[in-house]
C-alpha cells in the first residue's frame, strides 16, 4: 500500500514538474475523447433523426393491388397490427396539375387505445372527412390550386378520370373538411408537385356500382413483433402474411427504411460510426503515443536515477500508468462533455440551415423544426464506449514507452541522450547551414518523424475521406437526372402508354404533332440569353405481343431510344450484366436494358430475343432485338437503348424528339425562365424543367442528411487541426533545451524560425502526401461503398477539390503561425533557463 | 595597472536577483570585474555562490537584474537579439559541463556549427588542426552519443575554439570527467587557448584546475571575495 502511494505521489509530482508535457498529453487525451464522443453523438442524432423521419411513415409494408376479399382477410389477420387502405380513385384533369382523388381508410389499429380518431392518418384542422358522394377534403392549398375558396361548405368543380383512364368526368364537390395548410415554395414548378383530394367511400361505392370503377386498393400495414423481431424475421412475417392472402411477392413493398431503424439501431450508421471511431482511435493513440515516446526520452535520465535507487520495472510501469490515469481523470470527462455539447449545440444549427435554406414546402420546414425540438442525441453506450476507448488508447500508448523505460539501465541513463536507432555515425556535411540542422533533426530519429507525419496525416486522411463522400452527395447530380444537359429542359408530357380513351395523348401520337419543329426551336433560340438549343435523343415506342409482365404493366408499350459511341464509356462504367460493344451491337441488332429493377422483376436475361414493333408515327416497323447487356446509368436513357447506327438505319420519318435542352447564359437565366414559362403554358403537353427548381428539389432531399455530416466533417477538421498543433508544439517544446543550446552557440531568432518552419514544411508536405494518397484512395472506396448501398443518392464521384485546397492552406498557414507563436513565446524565457530545462 | 584597451570583458555593478522580499536570492551581487585579452581566469566558489550565473551573464545567456556587461568595450545589454546571437557566435565560445553537443550532428558538424550559423567561409585546415590537437581525428563522423565523456568534452572545446572567438567561457568543463581525463582536457583547453591567443574564463570546483589559471577569482554569496593578483579594483577607476 505504502509503495503504491510513493509511486502515485511520484507520478503526481512528475506531472506537475513537466507541466507543458502534462498539458499536451492531457489535450491529446481530451481531443481523442472529444472526437469519439462527438462522432458518437452526431451518429446518435442522425439515427434519431432518421427514426423520427421514418416514423412519419411508420408502416411496415405496402401491399399493392388488393381485391376487396384480400383486404377483408388482412383486416382480420392475427399478425396484422394496423392496416390502412388507400384507393387512388381518379386522376384530376386540370391543365398541368398532377392531382389525384383518393380514399383512405384505417380498417384496424390495435395500437391506439380508443381507435376513434385513428381511422384517418391526417388530422383535420376543421370540418369532417367526406361522408356523402359529393364531399371532399384536402389542404387549403389544394383548393386554392383548383381555383376554389378553401372554406367549409364551399363548392369546387373538378374534372377527373376514374382510374386514370376512361372518359373525363366533371363533378361539383362540397368541401367538408380542411387539412392543415402547407405553404408551397414558389421555387418549385407546379408540374413537379403532387396534389391529393380525399373523397368519400360513398362515391367509390356508387362508381363501383355503375361499373365505372373497380376497387383495387393498396394497403399499408404493420404486423406484430416490431419490438422483438429482427429485420429479417419481420420481413419473413410480412411475406408470410402476403402469402396467406395469396398475394404475389412482387406486389409486396416492404418499408425497409423504417424497418431498419425500428428493428435495430441502424446497422449502416453504426458501421460508419464504428469505422470512423476506429480510425480516430488509431490516429489519436498515435498522438498520445508520440507524446509519451518523446517524453520518455527526456525522462530517461530520471528513470535511470529511480532505478539506481531501487525502483523495479513494475514500479516504473506503475509510475507511467499512474501518470496516464491522473491525466485521464481530468481529460476524459472534459472530452466527454465537450464532445457531447459541441454537436448538441451545432446539430440543430445544421438542421436549421436546411429548414430555412432549401425547403420546398412548409411541411419539410415543420418537420425539421419538430425534429430539432425533440432530437435525442445523448446515448449512454456511446458515452461509455468513448470513455473506454480513450482509456484503452492511453493504456496502449503507454506500452512502448514503458518497455523502453524498463530497458534503460541506470548507468546508460546518465549519458542517455536520444534514441538514434543505434546509428553510430553520420556522413554529414562539411559546412553546417540552417537547412543542415533541419534535415539532421528530421533524419535523427526517422521513426519519430514518421510517427509525427503519420499522426498529422491520418487526421487529414479522415477529413479528405469524408469530404470525398460529402462532395459526391450532390444536388446537381440529382438535378441532372431531370435535366441531363444545359439549364432547361422542355419535355413532352404524355400518357406514354396506351391511353385508349384519348389516344391522341399517347407519346407515339404526340411526336407526330411535330411540336418540336424547327420553327419552334428557332423561336426558343431567339430568346435573349439562350446560347443553344438541342434535341435530346428521341424516343420511339416499341411494343410486342410477347407474354411478359413488363409489357403488360406498361400497356404493351415501352420507350426506346439510342446511345452514341461516346456513351459507351458511361454505360460500361455502370454495366451490371452482359457486355457492350458498339460495333457488335450494331451488327446484331442488340439492345441494352437500363433498368435493373424491371430486369429482375420480369425475369429477363442476357441473350433473350425480343420480337418488337417500333412505332414511327403511324408506321409500324417489326424487328427482332437481342438483349445484350444490363446497365444502370444515372439518367438520360430510356428503358431500352440501341446503338445510334441501328437507330439511323431504321429510316425513321417521324421526328421522335420528346425533350429539348436549352443552354442559357447565367445573366439571363431569370428572364429566359420567364419567357419559357410563357411558351410552355401555350401547350398543355409541355413540361418545363428548370435547373434552379431541380437543384432546390435536390437540396431538399439531401441537405437534411448532408448538413449534419458536414458538421461531423468540421468537427473532424477542428479536432484534427488542434491535435496537429499539439503534435507540433510537442515536437518543439520537447526540444527546448537543444534549441536553447543552438541559440547559445549563436543561432539567431530568425535562423531558429527558419529551421523550425523548414521542419514544418517537411511535415506539411508529408502530411499532404499521406492525406492525398491514402485519403483519396480511402475516400474513393468509401464513395464506391456509399454508391453501392444507394446512400444519399450518391452516383458520381466528385473530387473534394476545395476541401483539399483548404486543407493545404490551413496546414501551411497553421504551421508557420505555430512556429512563430512558439518561438516568440520561448523568447520570454532566458536562454540559460531553456538550456537547463529538462523538457 | 593595465591599460583599458587590453580589457576584453568587464562588468559594472552586475546583479542578478531571484524572487522578492524575504525570499530574495542574490545570485550575483554588485560584481565588478575586468578581464584582459589573453588572460586565463578561473572562478571558484562553493555551490550556489553565483559562479554559473555570473558566467552566463558574461556570455549573454542570461539577463542581469541590473548592471552591465561589456564585451570589447560594448555594452551587450543594449543589443537586440540578432546582434547578441552574432556576438555569441563570433566573440564567445561556450563550454558546458554537460557538453551540450547537438545529438543529430556528427563531431565535425558540431565543431563547425557556429561558423555555419555565421555564414563564414570555412577554414578547413584550421578546423583539422584543432581536431588533431584535441585527438578527435578518428571520430569526425561519429555521432555524439557514441563518444566517451572526455571525447564529448573535447568536441565541445573544439566547437568553442573553431570560430576563433576572443573569449572562451567554460562552466565546469571537467565536472563530468574522471581526474585523468579532466586533467588532460584542461591541459588541452589551456594549450589551445594559448595557441590561438584566446581569453579563457573557467568555472571550477577543482583546485588543480584553478591553479592552472593565471588568476583566480573567489566568489561567495554572489560577491567577489578575492579577485587575485591582477585584479583591477573598480574603486580605482572612479
Amino acid at each position: 500500500m505504502k509503495k503504491t502511494n510513493t509511486v502515485r505521489s511520484l507520478a503526481l509530482s512528475k506531472l506537475r514538474y513537466n507541466k507543458s508535457r502534462t498539458m499536451l498529453t492531457g489535450i491529446a487525451v481530451m481531443l481523442t475523447t472529444m472526437l469519439l464522443m462527438a462522432i458518437g453523438t452526431v451518429g446518435t442524432g442522425l439515427l434519431d433523426m432518421n427514426r423520427q423521419m421514418y416514423a412519419l411513415t411508420d408502416y411496415h409494408a405496402r401491399f399493392g393491388g388488393l381485391t376487396p376479399d384480400q383486404v377483408n382477410v388482412l383486416s382480420k389477420h392475427i399478425q396484422v397490427e394496423t392496416i390502412t387502405t388507400t384507393e387512388v380513385f381518379a386522376s384530376i384533369e386540370n391543365g398541368k396539375m398532377n392531382g389525384a382523388l383518393s380514399y383512405q381508410e384505417t380498417l384496424k389499429d390495435d395500437r391506439s387505445a380508443d381507435g376513434d380518431d385513428s381511422l384517418h392518418s391526417v388530422e383535420l384542422s376543421s370540418g369532417h372527412y367526406p361522408e356523402t358522394e359529393d364531399e371532399i377534403c384536402s389542404s387549403p392549398a389544394f383548393f386554392r390550386r383548383v381555383g376554389a375558396e378553401p372554406v367549409i361548405g364551399g363548392k369546387v368543380t373538378l374534372s377527373f378520370r376514374v382510374d386514370g383512364k376512361g372518359k373525363i368526368l366533371t363533378r361539383e364537390f362540397t368541401i367538408s373538411g380542411l387539412e392543415p395548410d402547407v405553404e408551397i415554395s414558389d421555387k418549385i414548378d407546379d408540374s413537379r408537385l403532387m396534389w391529393t383530394g380525399r373523397i368519400s367511400k360513398a362515391l367509390l361505392d356508387s362508381c363501383r356500382a355503375d361499373g365505372l370503377y373497380e376497387s383495387e386498393p393498396d394497403a399499408t400495414l404493420r404486423v406484430y413483433g416490431e419490438e422483438e423481431l429482427t429485420f429479417d424475421e419481420m420481413t419473413d412475417r410480412i411475406n408470410a402474411v402476403a402469402a396467406d392472402i395469396g398475394l404475389d411477392e412482387g406486389r409486396v413493398n416492404i418499408n425497409k427504411e423504417y424497418l431498419f431503424t425500428a428493428t435495430n439501431p441502424g446497422t449502416e450508421t453504426i458501421a460508419i460510426m464504428a469505422v470512423i471511431g476506429l480510425i480516430v482511435i488509431f490516429f489519436s493513440s498515435l498522438v498520445i503515443y508520440s507524446i509519451y515516446y518523446v517524453g520518455v526520452i527526456t525522462d530517461v535520465q530520471e528513470i535511470g536515477k529511480l532505478k539506481a535507487l531501487g525502483a523495479s520495472g513494475r514500479q516504473i510501469a506503475r509510475l507511467f500508468y499512474w501518470q496516464g490515469a491522473i491525466v485521464s481523470a481530468f481529460a476524459v470527462p472534459v472530452g466527454l462533455l465537450l464532445g457531447f455539447l459541441l454537436p448538441y449545440l451545432l446539430f440543430p444549427l445544421a438542421l436549421w440551415a436546411y429548414s430555412s435554406g432549401s425547403a420546398i414546402s412548409s411541411y419539410s420546414r415543420d418537420t425539421a423544426d419538430a425534429i430539432i425540438g425533440q432530437l435525442h442525441m445523448f446515448s449512454l453506450p456511446v458515452l461509455l464506449i468513448a470513455a473506454a476507448a480513450s482509456l484503452i488508447t492511453v493504456a496502449v500508448s503507454l506500452q512502448k514507452p514503458i518497455r523502453m523505460a524498463k530497458r534503460v539501465s541506470p548507468v546508460e541513463a546518465i549519458r542517455y541522450q536520444e534514441n538514434t536507432n543505434d546509428r553510430k555515425s553520420r556522413k554529414g556535411h562539411t559546412e553546417v547551414k540552417v537547412s543542415t540542422l533541419t534535415l539532421a533533426n528530421l533524419t535523427r530519429n526517422r521513426k519519430r518523424t514518421a510517427v509525427t507525419i503519420l499522426t498529422m496525416g491520418l487526421s487529414c486522411v479522415l477529413f479528405i475521406c469524408v469530404s470525398a463522400v460529402l462532395s459526391s452527395i450532390s444536388a446537381e447530380d440529382l438535378a441532372r437526372r431531370s435535366i441531363p444537359r444545359g439549364d432547361f429542359r422542355i419535355a413532352l408530357d404524355s400518357a406514354l402508354y396506351n391511353d385508349k380513351e384519348y389516344p391522341e395523348n399517347n407519346l407515339e401520337n404526340l411526336v407526330q404533332q411535330d411540336y418540336f419543329s424547327e420553327a419552334f426551336l428557332s423561336r426558343l433560340s431567339s430568346i435573349e440569353g439562350v446560347e443553344s438549343v438541342e434535341r435530346a435523343p428521341g424516343q420511339i415506342i416499341s411494343s410486342t405481343d410477347m407474354e411478359s409482365a413488363m409489357y403488360e404493366d406498361y400497356e404493351n408499350h415501352l420507350p426506346l431510344s439510342y446511345f452514341t459511341r461516346d456513351d459507351v464509356t458511361e454505360l460500361n462504367a455502370c454495366l451490371e450484366q452482359g457486355s457492350i460493344d458498339y460495333d457488335r451491337m450494331t451488327a446484331n441488332n442488340e439492345i441494352v436494358c437500363t433498368h435493373a429493377y424491371s430486369f429482375e422483376q420480369y425475369g429477363l436475361s442476357i441473350g433473350d430475343v425480343l420480337p418488337i414493333t417500333l412505332h414511327d408515327g403511324s408506321r409500324e416497323i417489326p424487328m427482332t432485338v437481342t438483349l445484350a447487356a444490363l446497365a444502370e446509368p444515372d439518367a438520360n436513357f430510356t428503358y431500352l437503348v440501341m446503338t445510334e447506327d441501328t437507330w439511323n438505319s431504321l429510316g425513321l420519318t417521324c421526328d421522335p424528339t420528346t425533350s429539348i435542352y436549352l443552354h442559357v447564359d447565367d445573366a439571363h437565366y431569370d428572364s429566359v425562365k420567364a419567357a419559357l414559362t410563357e411558351i410552355v403554358a401555350e401547350n398543355e403537353h409541355f413540361t418545363l424543367y428548370a435547373m434552379d427548381v431541380e437543384l432546390a428539389i435536390g437540396h431538399s432531399s439531401i441537405d437534411l442528411m448532408k448538413n449534419p455530416l458536414y458538421l461531423l466533417l468540421i468537427l473532424i477538421a477542428v479536432i484534427g487541426f488542434i491535435s496537429l498543433i499539439n503534435t507540433m508544439i510537442t515536437s518543439i517544446v520537447t526540444r527546448k533545451k537543444e534549441l536553447g543550446i543552438l541559440q547559445a552557440l549563436g543561432l539567431s531568432d530568425r535562423q531558429l524560425v527558419h529551421m523550425l518552419s523548414g521542419e514544418g514544411l517537411v511535415f506539411t508536405a508529408g502530411t499532404l502526401f499521406i492525406s492525398l494518397t491514402l485519403g483519396n484512395a480511402a475516400g474513393y472506396l468509401l464513395f464506391l461503398w456509399a454508391k453501392d448501398e444507394h446512400i444519399m443518392s450518391i452516383s458520381r464521384y466528385h473530387y473534394p477539390l476545395w476541401e483539399t485546397v483548404g486543407l493545404a492552406l490551413v496546414l501551411l498557414v497553421g504551421q508557420i503561425a505555430i512556429t512563430l507563436f512558439i518561438s516568440r513565446k520561448m523568447k520570454k524565457e532566458s536562454l540559460i533557463d531553456r538550456i537547463r530545462n529538462q523538457e | 595597472m593595465k591599460k583599458h584597451s587590453d580589457i576584453i570583458l568587464k562588468t559594472e555593478d552586475l546583479c542578478k536577483y531571484y524572487g522578492t522580499g524575504d525570499n530574495q536570492v542574490k545570485a550575483v551581487d554588485h560584481v565588478n570585474l575586468e578581464i584582459r585579452q589573453g588572460e586565463f581566469v578561473s572562478i571558484i566558489g562553493k555551490s550556489g555562490s553565483g559562479k554559473s550565473t555570473l558566467l552566463h551573464m558574461l556570455g549573454g545567456l542570461d539577463n542581469p537584474t541590473s548592471g552591465s556587461v561589456f564585451i570589447d568595450g560594448e555594452n551587450i545589454a543594449s543589443f537586440k537579439e540578432e546582434k547578441l546571437s552574432k556576438i555569441r557566435r563570433r566573440k564567445i565560445g561556450f563550454i558546458f559541463q554537460a557538453y551540450n553537443l547537438i545529438p543529430s550532428l556528427n563531431v565535425w558538424e558540431n565543431i563547425v556549427l557556429p561558423l555555419g550559423l555565421d555564414g563564414k567561409p570555412l577554414d578547413e585546415s584550421f578546423i583539422h588542426d584543432i581536431i588533431q590537437t584535441l585527438g578527435l581525428s578518428e571520430k569526425m563522423k561519429n555521432l555524439p552519443n557514441t563518444l566517451s565523456g572526455g571525447q564529448q568534452q573535447r568536441c565541445a572545446i573544439a566547437r568553442a575554439i573553431a570560430a576563433k572567438p576572443s573569449i572562451i567561457l567554460a562552466d565546469e568543463p571537467t565536472g563530468n570527467l574522471d581526474t585523468r581525463t579532466g586533467d588532460e582536457t584542461m591541459a588541452l583547453l589551456k594549450a589551445s587557448a594559448a595557441k590561438y591567443g584566446q581569453t579563457l574564463v573557467v568555472i571550477t570546483h577543482n583546485e588543480e584546475v584553478a591553479q592552472m589559471a593565471g588568476r583566480t577569482i573567489i566568489l561567495a554569496d554572489g560577491r567577489i571575495l578575492s579577485s587575485g593578483e591582477s585584479e583591477v579594483v573598480s574603486d580605482e577607476e572612479n
